[in-house]
């Protein structure tokens, strides 16, 4: 019997979606713990896989360099994980991708973290009626994100 | 406990007298599709068993392996659930599965535990957690949020006037089981137990989630074949508060190191600041030689080839046997099955013929003579004994290996090696710091390695002489237990699993020996050659 081997990565992706209600809770919450003012945006990074792994307990842990992605899902062409907090991509966007079942042994898969799109959540001047007050706002930017289950399609 | 009150104890593993029903609880409807015909069964569940739906989301994104007829705001709590009849109040167990193919239903597959558990008298279900399944990862929190869900929805018809359950559920005498990445969940749900929020989300049952609170009586979370730490709180990896039972296979090829040993270990682990005080919990743990993954679920196919494991009414038989045990100590109150944990030698008659097993167990009231975890030096006799140690002939060096694969181990084990008839390590101790005349048994745990000092497939052994002025013990190490040579794993290298050693202190007495002052414990390997052991935890203990 031959251990398992990690899954290969063809290609990374990074989009802006809006965020669930449960992901506005926890912007909600990163933004009173890091006091700063995070965009009402989840980034759902596509991690498209060249064969999915086997359905086992035992799981291939996601690094971006030496950074665990706590939890990420399966998709149709691969796994995703969502990112809330921008900064994260300053501090590792184009860093490598990894993976590992314990911590120590690391399987380098040769790609590495994109970028978000830069005008992710910029709104086009002019368009549209803007919504009253900063909350009602960055809703409204919000709203003319695509939906996560569209993203994953 | 004496070989003939074990021999007046009936198999824990065999159905007992209690009759019983067994329903189906959902929150129908679930238009489910052909692709998920197997979960049609909850569409139809008893009409007095209707449940609500809960919101995971802050923990988990569903959807990837199968196209669910909900979302994750409003998952279905499903299960089976094995009734006793009669007025209760019954004790609750409640099994949780693993990941697996998630458009095969696991759930069923701890059914024959269930209504073992149910025939002695206890309320036991199996939940469907089956939504989570597929290729995710770090769901566990969000699976133990699913199995606490199940727990308040019992105390809900428990406190339901005109429900069939009213009254009828022990909500103090709960225990939580979970296989696999369920397996890891109970751990996490022990701890949640205890919590008021888990960060953003607060647990008082108040919208958005509407989740919690919770604050049960878990009396023990066991765990089969486990993962570990796939979930981390923000905290560090979990550290199980209720006592803690573990059991793996050798031959598991899905979680192929054995992760639980890590959990196990972490949990109710010696206090530094406090090493003589207790939290009251103890943990156990067994290594099942040949037993694999999948066939502790009914339904699960075995992942390894024919031949390789246990067959999997035999692998079936050892998880009745030990799980039913564990039952009947902690929500039955046998309390005399506790010593199928403290030693598995006392279930020899009833587990399958030529089973080998490894276990531990540390009781919550003990006292360590050595335990090894002051750091990577020279091993000494731990505080507040006080004593001194010697090494002739004896390589005796702390370190940190992972004895048993995954992660790297925060606990510190010492190994001893030797090439000589004789050597021996030698701890002598101050008799008025050791109060050994208040305990049971002389404890530590020994393990084998594969390294070339150890014969291939060939029980370890040596003497354990233990001294009080001039009268000496010398106890053959196998004359308490096999201290049996790794079995060799599916893939990567094999697992040093540490067995328990209990030497009764009332044999020690017999020998002459004086527990009140006691001058001196020793390893001394005049029994093989040649060697390489793994040792911990050397303690008096209950």
């Amino acid at each position: 019997m031959q251990p398992p081997e990690p899954p290969k990565i063809t290609a990374v992706d990074v989009v802006a979606a809006q965020p669930t209600e449960a992901d506005s809770v926890a912007i909600a919450h990163l933004s009173a713990q890091t006091n700063k003012s995070l965009p009402q945006v989840a980034y759902v990074v596509k991690v498209k896989l060249k064969t999915k792994p086997p359905v086992t307990s035992m799981a291939w842990a996601l690094y971006v360099d030496d950074v665990l992605i706590p939890k990420y899902w399966e998709y149709k062409d691969g796994i995703y994980f969502t990112v809330l907090d921008p900064q994260f991509f300053s501090d590792h966007k184009g860093k490598r991708l990894r993976f590992s079942q314990n911590g120590t042994d690391f399987h380098n898969t040769g790609m590495k973290l994109a970028a978000p799109p830069v005008a992710a959540v910029s709104t086009p001047k002019g368009k549209a009626a803007r919504p009253k007050g900063k909350t009602a706002r960055a809703k409204g930017r919000a709203a003319r994100l695509p939906l996560q289950a569209d993203v994953l399609k | 406990m004496a070989g003939s009150e074990i021999a007046s104890l009936k198999n824990p593993g065999l159905a007992g007298d209690v009759q019983f029903d067994t329903v189906i609880y959902g929150s129908p409807p679930l238009a489910y599709s052909a692709l998920l015909s197997q979960f049609a069964i909850y569409n139809a569940p008893d009409p007095a068993y209707i449940t609500g739906r809960i919101n995971v989301s802050a923990f988990a994104n569903i959807g990837g392996g199968a196209t669910w007829p909900f979302l994750n705001t409003n998952l279905p709590l499903n299960g089976h659930v094995c009734i006793p009849r009669g007025r209760g109040p019954f004790p609750l167990a409640v099994f949780a599965h693993g990941n697996h193919n998630p458009t095969e239903n696991s759930t069923p597959g701890y059914l024959y535990l269930c209504q073992l558990m149910a025939s002695h008298g206890i309320i036991a279900a199996t939940i469907d957690v089956n939504f989570l399944n597929g290729g995710n990862f770090g769901e566990n929190d969000g699976r133990a949020i699913v199995h606490l869900e199940h727990l308040k929805q019992f105390r809900t018809w428990n406190g339901t006037a005109a429900h069939p359950l009213h009254g009828k559920v022990d909500l103090t005498r709960i225990l939580i089981v979970g296989h696999s990445r369920g397996g890891e969940a109970v751990g996490h749900a022990s701890l949640f137990n205890r919590l008021a929020s888990i960060g953003a989300v607060v647990l008082d049952g108040l919208p958005p989630f509407a989740l919690g609170p919770y604050r049960f009586g878990l009396t023990a979370a066991a765990a089969i074949a486990p993962t570990d730490r796939q979930f981390t709180p923000v905290t560090g990896p979990t550290v199980v508060p209720d006592s803690y039972y573990v059991i793996h296979g050798s031959k598991d090829s899905d979680v192929f190191t054995f992760e639980g040993y890590h959990t196990y270990e972490r949990a109710h682990a010696v206090d530094l600041a406090n090493s003589t005080v207790s939290d009251g919990k103890f943990k156990a743990m067994l290594w099942v030689h040949k037993a694999n993954h999948n066939q502790f679920n009914s339904i699960w196919a075995s992942e390894t080839a024919p031949g390789v494991a246990l067959t999997r009414a035999n692998q079936e038989q050892v998880a009745r046997v030990h799980l039913g045990a564990l039952a009947q100590a902690v929500l039955l109150d046998r309390a005399e099955y506790l010593e199928v944990l403290r030693d598995h030698g006392a279930a020899a008659t009833w587990d399958p013929a030529g089973t080998e097993l490894v276990s531990q167990y540390q009781d919550p009231e003990r006292v360590f003579v050595q335990h090894n975890q002051e750091g990577l030096v020279a091993p000494v006799v731990s505080l507040p004994v006080q004593g001194t140690v010697a090494a002739d002939s004896v390589v005796a060096a702390r370190q940190l290996t992972a004895l048993v694969g995954g992660f790297a181990t925060t606990t510190i084990t010492l190994r001893l090696a030797w090439s000589a008839l004789g050597s021996r390590l030698l701890l002598r101790v101050d008799p008025e710091t050791l109060p050994a005349e208040r305990y049971k048994v002389l404890a530590l745990r020994v393990g084998q390695s594969t390294e070339v000092s150890n014969a291939a497939n060939r029980d370890q052994d040596f003497t354990l002489e233990v001294s009080s002025g001039s009268r000496t013990a010398a106890i053959p190490a196998s004359s308490l237990h096999r201290l049996l040579y790794p079995d060799p794993p599916p893939f990567g290298p094999a697992k040093i699993v540490m067995q328990a050693l209990r030497l009764p202190v009332a044999q020690l007495v017999e020998c002459g020996v004086d527990p009140s002052d006691l001058r001196s414990v020793a390893l001394v390997f005049d029994r093989r050659a040649t060697g390489t052991v793994y040792v911990g935890d050397l303690q008096f203990s209950n």
